[in-house]
């Protein structure tokens, strides 16, 4: 590169330490384009956003805006709405991502396989991912509808449903639509990416396990599992903290309703914030899901680097 | 440009492509800055309750303003309706106010109350219409702190939308004029197969009916005593919510209505789901688009065991912002909006009924359909209930609290005492900070 | 012979079975989205749970184009998708490259701050930033959706590209530079190649992800000119008409290039890798 080597020879030590200088900032290069866009456009107003939690902020009051310590987490914890909601949460968290990882994992292992038609096959599949989610909720709505939608005629006709019903209008069974509209639209996420990631495990070591005598299944658990291990923890852990923090589906389904049984902690800070007009508040809890995120999220990478760990 | 023998550029000299290329520049420049001068002044107007029918008309009347003053510009930003006001709340709370804002009854007492909004008083008292304004308008656009913080440009007064063709299914012959005759009507319709009597309103918004049922089984509409403590949970409100639960439990109103809002029970209406809803003038547009003129008919409110009746009575009307830096050109947009050509146009199209006294004369409201309204506006023992918006709390109260509360009333997880009794403590306390 | 040949016609029927199964399932909706795009209104009620109206039209469609300003929310999100798809490709690209073959000092906080970026609910987060931007003129603008787009999907993404180029052995770039080419040079010339499919996958989740982006769209931009087509399909819910019909046709025909995109980039997924040659 460059000029011819010269250089090199006249002028060694200073190469040689600007190099090592070069090599130790490397990664810097590297990864400063994607940390200076992070910190400017979303940590400032993040930590402004956190810094509300401390201070009592009325949206409309212009003289709101005092500091009151850690009041707000005070009344959190005496929250019996912030309770319930977290419980939802949970149900909600839990039930749509562990049955969309599932069933995306099983549709990347069919796809991964040559059959005639899998390209078409595959473009069709991933479509529910391409429909903004406010569409999603209407959509599915709809189809729990008994007026409008024809499931609740065949769950009733399945004797899955006593009556026709619409699911999401009972206290006890109005989650499930929004875990199902979850389910829909998130199959694709883990379809796309666990299919990117078997393909890039190397053919041959099924050839020769099979060659061995492994069966299928023991394949599946030494090869594919752990060879795919670090990307399903990254999806299943960007996954969860998304569905715990997006509201829209339960927001456009149910509003929270019936009476707060679908409410989750995401749309109860909506609630707070865009009814109570109470941002001090809404903030709090906010904080208190992020280090909630945050355990959890130390959990699965730890598991992540275990795994990676006993793999080498 | 060369190069000369030595490699170093030339001194720079215009050739005639470069020179006309610059003449043309300064000509466009020139030209834009006298054009921007002209256009010198700009006026936000943000209209909350947009649909694309609204959104002409406005830009229409708009038209007019702009014609008649040429130096001024209007800039219209049309929020779309469910979330504006989560989106007004956010642009105001960061600063970006617009002059003049479409200002429901529901929010005034949280902008006004924050010294957000311009009191409109000294400019009313210099205005030729302001003594042709029924008296309502005025009323209503001073609730908070008895300033004119808006005004008004037409009142929702509810009324009782029926299906004419279910109630022909049912064998009821004519509208229902009090709670007996309403809750004996909505059974005859419900025990048609898939039929409903009642579109019952159990999600967001849901709260005018609450209002209307608790008040008219009280016999007064009065929310608070003396002392700024709730009368909710007076014996006779607590009938009333009892009710209206009792008609959903006991299956007059559809089982998933517990969430309906206001697309839902027009649709519901429309759909010959459920035969009955009471509704403002403005419904009629939406039902008249989907149904026939013989399919339906609209009727005065019930009256209850009083014999009153208290259909609620909400408003819209058009606010400024106290930082507009164009108060008196923002005026002029109101006045042209407001103002007696303006405010019909307007009105024609929206379908709310009309802030001058004069207007109740035009052929708009001589239309069969809108009897009934002004059946009600007329009817002594017809007192048209007004919602006590002017507490800061009630935005929360209304758009929170209560479907929360109700729907558990409906589910049967708390009793109509349990909920009056919340609700009191909410309305007390709201009525007795803001003293 | 003949109990492997059975063995081998049950898997395929049940492979055929299950797929069958997942189609059925992620089709049915949106066949229903076009079912309803394509009733009149007077038969959407009556004929609600008709699985195909007796009569269809195609008044939705033509209302969409001809009368709403449809076709402006589409090209705008159409130019904010392609922004931030390209930007958060090249941004993660890079950045995945470098969490993926260092270690260094700064590696874990950066992945911290990483993940905390996409904890904190988005609806705390639009007050501060639209004071943040609307000084910088950034609100009202494509380009400010474009650059919170990026920052948004970019930690998903890297972390995307990292796992992809997790992959590929060090050995290769390694290889390269003792031969002389510069740690860049080997990337772009010999990694980045290996890694199409990842690249292509994240390229179509980040533009999929800006193209149905609801609430920085609706928040921090107010003028017609500025949106985007979720919070064009949001103006067909207003108060006087319930048009579900007409925003069932606009979000069908929002999802044309949606399914156009990932059409392209099949071809991507499918391609194998080679790192396995090199293993070997």
């Amino acid at each position: 590169m460059g000029a011819g080597h010269d250089q090199s020879e006249t002028e060694p030590e200073v190469s040689a330490v600007g190099r090592r200088l070069a090599t130790g900032a490397e990664p810097y290069f590297y990864t400063a384009p994607a940390l200076l866009l992070i910190i400017a456009v979303m940590l400032v107003p993040l930590s402004v956003g956190l810094s509300y939690a401390f201070r009592d902020i009325q949206l409309l009051d212009p003289f709101s805006g005092g500091f009151v310590g850690f009041d707000h987490f005070r009344e959190l914890k005496a929250d019996r709405n912030f309770r319930a909601a977290l419980l939802n949460t949970l149900i909600w968290t839990g039930a749509s991502v562990a049955l969309q990882f599932i069933f995306g994992l099983i549709l990347a292992l069919l796809l991964n396989r040559e059959f005639p038609g899998r390209r078409l096959v595959q473009a069709l599949v991933f479509l529910p991912w391409a429909v903004p989610t406010f569409l999603v909720g209407l959509d599915w709505a709809w189809l729990f509808n008994p007026v409008v939608g024809p499931l609740p005629g065949w769950l009733f006709a399945l004797k899955i449903t006593h009556d026709t019903n619409n699911l999401l209008a009972a206290p006890g069974t109005a989650l499930i639509g929004p875990i199902v509209a979850s389910i829909w639209w998130g199959i694709p996420f883990f379809a796309i990416t666990n299919l990117a990631a078997l393909q890039s495990i190397p053919k041959d070591l099924y050839e020769a396990a099979s060659i061995d005598g492994a069966s299928v299944f023991k394949q599946f658990r030494s090869i594919t599992l752990p060879l795919l291990a670090p990307t399903l923890a990254i999806t299943i852990l960007l996954r969860t903290v998304w569905v715990a923090n997006f509201a829209d589906l339960i927001v456009v389904m149910t509003n929270g309703g019936p009476a707060d049984s679908t409410q989750t902690v995401a749309s109860y800070i909506f609630t707070v914030a865009f009814r109570r007009l109470d941002f001090g508040y809404a903030s709090s809890i906010a904080a208190v899901l992020l280090i909630l995120l945050f355990i959890y999220a130390l959990a699965i990478l730890s598991l992540r680097r275990l795994i990676m760990q006993r793999q080498s | 440009m060369g190069r000369s023998e030595c490699g170093h550029p030339r001194e720079f000299e215009a050739s005639p492509r470069v020179r006309a290329a610059l003449w043309l520049a300064g000509t466009a420049l020139g030209l834009s800055l006298s054009l921007s001068a002209e256009a010198a002044t700009t006026l936000k107007l943000v209209e909350v309750i947009t649909s694309p029918e609204r959104t002409e008309t406005l830009k229409s009347i708009v038209k007019t303003f702009e014609d008649a003053n040429p130096d001024v510009r209007i800039e219209i930003t049309s929020l779309p309706w469910g979330p504006s006001f989560e989106k007004l709340a956010t642009m105001v709370a960061a600063g970006d106010t617009p002059d003049v804002v479409e200002m429901p009854d529901v929010w005034l007492a949280l902008y006004a109350n924050n010294g957000a909004l311009e009191s409109l008083e000294p400019y009313l008292k210099t205005w030729q219409h302001t003594g042709e304004l029924n008296q309502r308008a005025l009323q209503l656009g001073r609730v908070v702190g008895y300033t004119a913080y808006m005004l008004p440009y037409g009142f929702y007064l509810r009324a009782l939308y029926y299906n004419k063709k279910l109630f022909a299914a049912a064998g009821v012959s004519a509208p229902p004029r009090t709670l007996d005759e309403f809750v004996a009507v909505a059974k005859k319709v419900s025990s048609l197969p898939g039929k409903y009597g009642y579109c019952l309103r159990g999600g967001a918004g849901g709260v005018n009916a609450w209002m209307m049922f608790g008040a008219l089984a009280n016999g007064s509409d009065v929310f608070f005593k003396a002392d700024g403590s709730s009368t909710f949970t007076d014996a006779g409100w607590i009938k009333g919510f009892s009710a209206l639960a009792d008609m959903y439990k006991s299956g007059l109103a559809p089982k998933d209505s517990v969430n309906w809002g206001y697309n839902d029970i027009i649709a519901g209406f429309y759909s010959g789901t459920c035969a009955m809803i009471e509704n403002d003038p403005d419904a009629l547009i939406a039902i008249a688009e989907r149904m026939k003129p013989d399919e339906y008919g609209i009727a005065p409110w019930i009256k209850g065991p009083s014999g009153k009746s208290f259909p609620t009575i909400g408003y819209t009307g058009w606010s400024m912002f106290a930082n507009s830096k164009h108060k008196d050109l923002a005026w002029k947009l109101i006045a042209t909006l407001d103002g007696v050509p303006g405010n019909l146009v307007w009105n024609r199209r929206i379908g709310a009924l009309p802030i001058y006294t004069a207007a109740a004369k035009d052929p708009l409201y001589a239309d069969a359909r809108f009897k009934a309204w002004f059946d009600e506006l007329n009817d002594p023992d017809v007192a048209p209930m007004v919602m006590p918006v002017d507490l800061r709390a009630w935005a929360l109260f209304a758009s929170s609290i209560v479907p929360r509360t109700s729907q558990s009333l409906l589910l049967g997880q708390i009793t109509a005492p349990e909920m009056a009794q919340q609700w009191a403590q909410v309305m007390t306390k709201a009525k007795q900070s803001q003293k | 012979m003949t109990i492997r040949m059975l063995r081998r016609i049950l898997y395929w029927c049940s492979h055929y079975l299950l797929i069958g199964l997942y189609v059925l399932f992620a089709l049915f909706p949106l066949f229903w989205l076009i079912k309803v795009a394509l009733t009149p209104n007077d038969l959407l009620y009556s004929e609600g749970i008709r699985l195909w109206p007796s009569r269809t039209s195609l008044e939705h469609f033509r209302f969409v184009l001809a009368h709403s300003e449809f076709p402006l929310f589409f090209r705008n999100s159409l130019i904010v998708s392609s922004g931030t798809a390209v930007s958060v490709t090249l941004i993660s690209g890079v950045g995945g490259y470098g969490l993926s073959r260092f270690s260094f000092r700064g590696k874990p906080l950066l992945v911290a701050l990483m993940l905390i970026t996409q904890m904190f609910p988005l609806v705390m987060l639009v007050a501060p930033m639209f004071r943040l931007f609307a000084p910088l003129g950034l609100t009202n603008s494509l380009t400010g959706l474009v650059i919170v787009y990026t920052a948004f999907n970019a930690p998903f993404a890297t972390f995307l590209m990292q796992s992809f180029f997790d992959a590929i052995p060090k050995e290769l770039e390694e290889a390269a530079m003792i031969d002389g080419a510069t740690r860049f040079g080997a990337f772009r010339r010999i990694i980045l190649p290996l890694t199409l499919p990842g690249i292509a996958a994240t390229g179509g989740f980040v533009f999929t992800a800006a193209w149905s982006e609801l609430l920085f769209a609706l928040m921090l931009n107010s003028s017609s000119q500025a949106s985007t087509f979720p919070v064009g399909l949001l103006s067909f819910v207003s108060k006087f008409s319930v048009d579900f019909g007409q925003m069932m046709a606009a979000g069908v025909l929002a999802l044309i290039p949606a399914c156009l995109f990932f059409l392209a980039i099949q071809r991507y997924l499918v391609r194998g890798l080679t790192a396995g040659a090199v293993k070997g």
